[in-house]
């Protein structure tokens, strides 16, 4: 810091207080004036020259995420051959078994006996024939209007395949406080 | 200061309010951070919400945030000023009743928010969610206080006014101005109105606002307290008066214009983000000059930073002023603010302004006063330094704690694989992950309110060893004469100091400047958005609903507002429009995720989701935060006053019909009472349901009406007092207005 004994007092005397003269410190007014010139560029470039909008730079990343979605390979699921398989894996009903805890308790109950969605263990389906292809792809594809999320965003393909398989061996086993039937009667 | 052959006056401070105020400030600081403390337990723990209405983070939130800011900052700074005031123009305060009546009229209001805002009164602004009869006495409160500051101005014996009065100046007419633009509300019933803005100008309106309480209530005030208090007690002179004055009006200039930074990205007019982040970059050497006058300022007083404690607080209080006013402009570019916004990083933020800044300076200045103001020695010096310690501890984990969190979480939400997925799409991985931080953060705050109870119980000790009687000592000073020629002689700020009057109008301008560009282009909303014939208003059952939305202020966890972002688009759906909120009094866009977004959750789940949801968050969503809301299950809703609720909002401008507002109750109540069988006769979860409902055996319907009728007695009290005084004051202020010699240098000024 300077030297405090070339520093200047001014007359002032307020209850005692005294001020000194100094002048501005170089590096704070260079502060000053940088973040100044920075805001007035940064205006000007933004809002009166060619500085992209937050819409434009939306626009970009969206479009850059969908040419990134297109060039990777189109899912082929559900593969049936790969279901059917996975109907008597006892090692994929468990994988599809915890799957089933951690994501469809809360609406469809701890035994599927239904809850906030509808009982999965009946013979009555809303959604298509209840055959394994069709859970498969409302477990895919969700059914938004009822609230039934696309579980595509969220699950691995290893674990659609396993707990489209475990939701599919739940039919029939008739747990306790199962849920109205909902939905059309179809035979097995 | 001229030294003529004038007669000395006599006269004594008023001592007697600071000393009162120095009280408040002991007793508010406590529960206000003790209510913080509190909910940050909450947030680490949910069951400490026990399901009961009053304690819940949502109602809890709004009271610590009042009552840091307004109780316990406002009371330090009533203290301050007033004492600093009257020694710097060597007077007594104007008037020992508006005095004694500020401090009377703020304590109520304090408790009036307190009783309030646990029972779900609330507007849902931040910092401003005190309802309308409350608004209307802090209104009055402020004008005494103002009448009362600037009576002793136009009654001082200095000539000059020091920089710590231009920062008062400052505070008095901006808060004024923010208080009164933010709070026009339309009242419904007593303790519930709506705001006249909506959608995107309410939101601007209310962070414009937001964000000058930070700088007008939270730092001009604390500057100018910086500004008597550390020169005084290093006994050093003041760095350089020449930055004061830049550093001054570049603040209070550019200040103003920074709200929009608390909106990036959302649905306001870009321009006016623009400004915002703009202005935040500006506003940093600016703030950095009172850092720089204040540390340099205690040059030579460094040896005794290590044993005084006065100085060490204040060094502390400096140093966190400096490091959040870098933060500030930080978080204030746009892609900082991308990662920052919504997350506990703009908390971290805060706290070290806060706890640091605000919160040391005020103990420096406390320890400054106690032994002054009550004649004696403080207690423990050592109790003062253990406090120190622990506070800045508890600073240091709080903000470390809170930084890393906002940052983790920020990164969390924003993570896209290659593949376009969100690699955490659940929220609820994001919360999991940083529950353990709100641990560390809890016990932070701890720690800081333990020091902060240190210093009340050393207050206390050294109180006990103050002499009975207090006697106000003698002072002379030379009565003020001003000369005219004398003073238009000195340079040209110094001629300005010399005029207080034409210092303040001068203020008032240059916080007007901004303020007037920013928010009347917004206020001209179909310039802006688009009336969209899409966008619906709420039916009467949705305002109902939409009201209890706001009464358990859920906007302190969830947003209503989409960026525009990928990720957000991944997770949350397109981004936010300004017209879907163009019918929302008040706006509901929030400013924080403690939880996820819900602008566009509306029929992504069944009805029953929601409601066991809110009967037991972990019922749908295992490990979540959030409260139950058991007592929503047995409160009857008010359908009655709906009727009046959509005529106020029609008269604010949302397009109801006659039809709609005349059918607002039966309709509502058809489909209100329809709902709720449907979703009671559903089964529930694990039989677990009923035994959870007991929770609020304590009912809040009685306490509502006492409330009413307490505030009712407090606000007639009130009127009556007010009337009589201000009449009484403005005839007292204008015959002295005649005979003072500043009404003529001013009217020669001016010619």
């Amino acid at each position: 810091m300077s030297d405090e004994k070339n520093e200047k007092l001014t007359d002032h005397d307020y209850d005692g207080i005294q001020e000194l003269d100094n002048s501005l410190p170089q590096w704070w007014l260079g502060l000053l004036y940088l973040t100044l010139l920075f805001g007035a560029g940064y205006y000007c470039y933004y809002e009166l020259g060619s500085g992209p909008s937050i819409q434009d730079e939306f626009a970009s990343e969206v479009a850059a995420m969908e040419s990134k979605k297109t060039a990777a390979p189109p899912s082929l699921f559900p593969e049936m051959p790969k279901l059917v398989a996975y109907q008597t894996s006892a090692e994929k009903l468990a994988v599809g078994k915890t799957v089933f805890q951690n994501r469809c308790v809360s609406c469809h109950g701890d035994k599927g006996q239904g809850l906030i969605g509808p009982n999965l263990t009946d013979d009555y389906w809303i959604h298509g024939d209840g055959k394994i292809g069709a859970i498969a792809k409302v477990v895919h594809d969700g059914v938004l209007d009822k609230g039934m999320p696309p579980w595509v965003t969220l699950l691995t393909d290893e674990e659609l395949y396993s707990v489209t398989a475990y939701v599919k061996s739940l039919r029939g086993t008739n747990p306790a406080g199962a849920k109205a039937s909902q939905g059309n009667l179809v035979k097995e | 200061m001229s030294i003529q052959s004038q007669q000395l006056d006599t006269f004594t401070y008023d001592d007697a309010v600071v000393r009162k105020f120095i009280i408040a400030t002991l007793i508010w600081g406590i529960i206000a951070m003790a209510a913080g403390v509190f909910i940050a337990f909450e947030l680490a723990s949910w069951r400490l919400n026990m399901g009961l209405p009053w304690i819940t983070f949502g109602r809890l939130r709004p009271l610590h945030t009042n009552a840091a800011i307004f109780a316990f900052a406002g009371n330090a700074i009533f203290a301050g000023i007033y004492h600093s005031t009257q020694r710097l123009l060597k007077t007594r305060l104007y008037s020992d009743f508006l005095s004694n009546f500020h401090f009377w009229g703020w304590q109520l209001i304090i408790v009036a928010a307190a009783i309030t805002l646990p029972l779900g009164y609330t507007v849902s602004k931040e910092y401003a969610e005190l309802e309308w009869p409350i608004k209307i006495a802090i209104t009055v409160i402020w004008v005494a206080f103002a009448v009362n500051f600037f009576g002793t101005l136009s009654r001082r014996r200095e000539q000059h006014i020091y920089v710590a009065i231009w920062f008062y100046i400052a505070t008095i007419v901006t808060v004024a101005v923010l208080h009164i633009v933010n709070s026009i509300n339309i009242p419904v019933t007593f303790l519930k109105s709506y705001p006249v803005y909506a959608g995107v100008q309410d939101a601007l309106v209310q962070w414009w606002y937001g964000h000058n309480a930070v700088a007008f209530f939270l730092t001009t005030p604390f500057l100018g307290l910086m500004y008597y208090y550390v020169p005084k007690a290093a006994n050093r002179p003041v760095y350089s008066y020449r930055l004061s004055i830049v550093h001054f009006w570049s603040l209070v200039f550019i200040y103003i214009w920074a709200g929009p930074h608390h909106l990036l990205y959302t649905a306001l007019p870009e321009w006016a983000q623009t400004l915002g982040v703009v202005f935040s970059i500006m506003l940093w050497a600016p703030s950095w000059g009172g850092m720089i006058n204040g540390l340099l300022t205690l040059r030579g007083a460094w040896d005794r930073v290590r044993t005084e404690p006065i100085l060490k607080f204040f060094v502390g209080a400096l140093t966190f002023y400096g490091m959040a006013t870098f933060e500030g402009p930080l978080l204030s570019i746009k892609s900082v603010n991308a990662i920052g916004h919504y997350t506990d990083w703009i908390i971290g933020h805060v706290h070290g302004g806060t706890l640091g800044w605000n919160g040391f300076l005020t103990a420096g200045m406390l320890y400054y006063l106690v032994p002054r103001m009550w004649n004696t020695k403080l207690y423990s010096e050592k109790l003062a330094n253990t406090h120190f310690w622990t506070g800045f501890l508890g600073i240091l984990a709080y903000v470390v704690s809170m930084d890393v969190s906002g940052i983790t979480q920020g990164l969390m939400w924003r993570a896209v694989d290659s593949s376009g997925k969100l690699v955490y799409p659940d929220f609820i991985e994001t919360v999991i992950r940083i529950v353990p931080l709100y641990w560390i953060r809890a016990v932070g705050g701890t720690l800081y309110l333990v020091g902060f109870i240190m210093m009340a119980y050393n207050v206390y000790k050294t109180i006990e060893l103050a002499p009975k009687m207090l006697v106000s000592e003698k002072q002379t000073a030379p009565a003020l004469v001003t000369d005219i020629p004398k003073l238009f002689d000195e340079r040209p700020h110094r001629i300005l100091e010399g005029l207080p009057a034409v210092f303040s109008v001068l203020t008032l301008i240059a916080i007007l400047v901004g303020s007037v560009i920013e928010i009347i282009p917004t206020l001209m909303a179909h310039t802006f958005v688009p009336m969209n014939a899409k966008v619906r208003p709420y039916t009467a059952l949705e305002l109902a609903g939409r009201d209890i939305y706001v009464r358990e202020s859920c906007y302190v966890c969830h947003s209503q507002q989409i960026r525009p972002m990928t990720s957000e688009l991944l997770r949350y759906g397109k981004p936010s429009t300004p017209e879907e909120s163009m019918y929302d009094h008040p706006f509901q866009w929030g400013s924080k995720r403690i939880g996820p977004d819900l602008a566009r959750i509306g029929g992504k789940y069944p009805d029953l989701w929601h409601y066991r949801h809110m009967a037991d968050p972990r019922e749908v969503t295992p490990k979540s935060i959030m409260p139950a809301y058991p007592w929503l299950f047995q409160d009857k809703t008010d359908f009655a006053v709906l009727s009046k609720k959509l005529s106020v909002m029609r008269t604010l401008g949302v397009p109801y019909s006659d039809k709609d507002v005349e059918r607002a109750e039966s309709g509502a109540g058809r489909k209100g009472n329809h709902g709720p069988h449907r979703l009671h006769s559903t089964p529930r979860a694990h039989g677990r349901r009923g035994c959870k409902m007991n929770a609020q055996a304590l009912c809040h319907f009685p306490m509502t009406w006492l409330t009413c009728i307490a505030m009712l007695i407090f606000l007639s009290v009130f009127v009556t007092m007010f009337i009589r005084v201000f009449m009484k004051a403005n005839s007292e202020l204008y015959k002295r207005m005649e005979r003072l010699p500043l009404a003529e240098e001013e009217d020669r000024h001016e010619r």
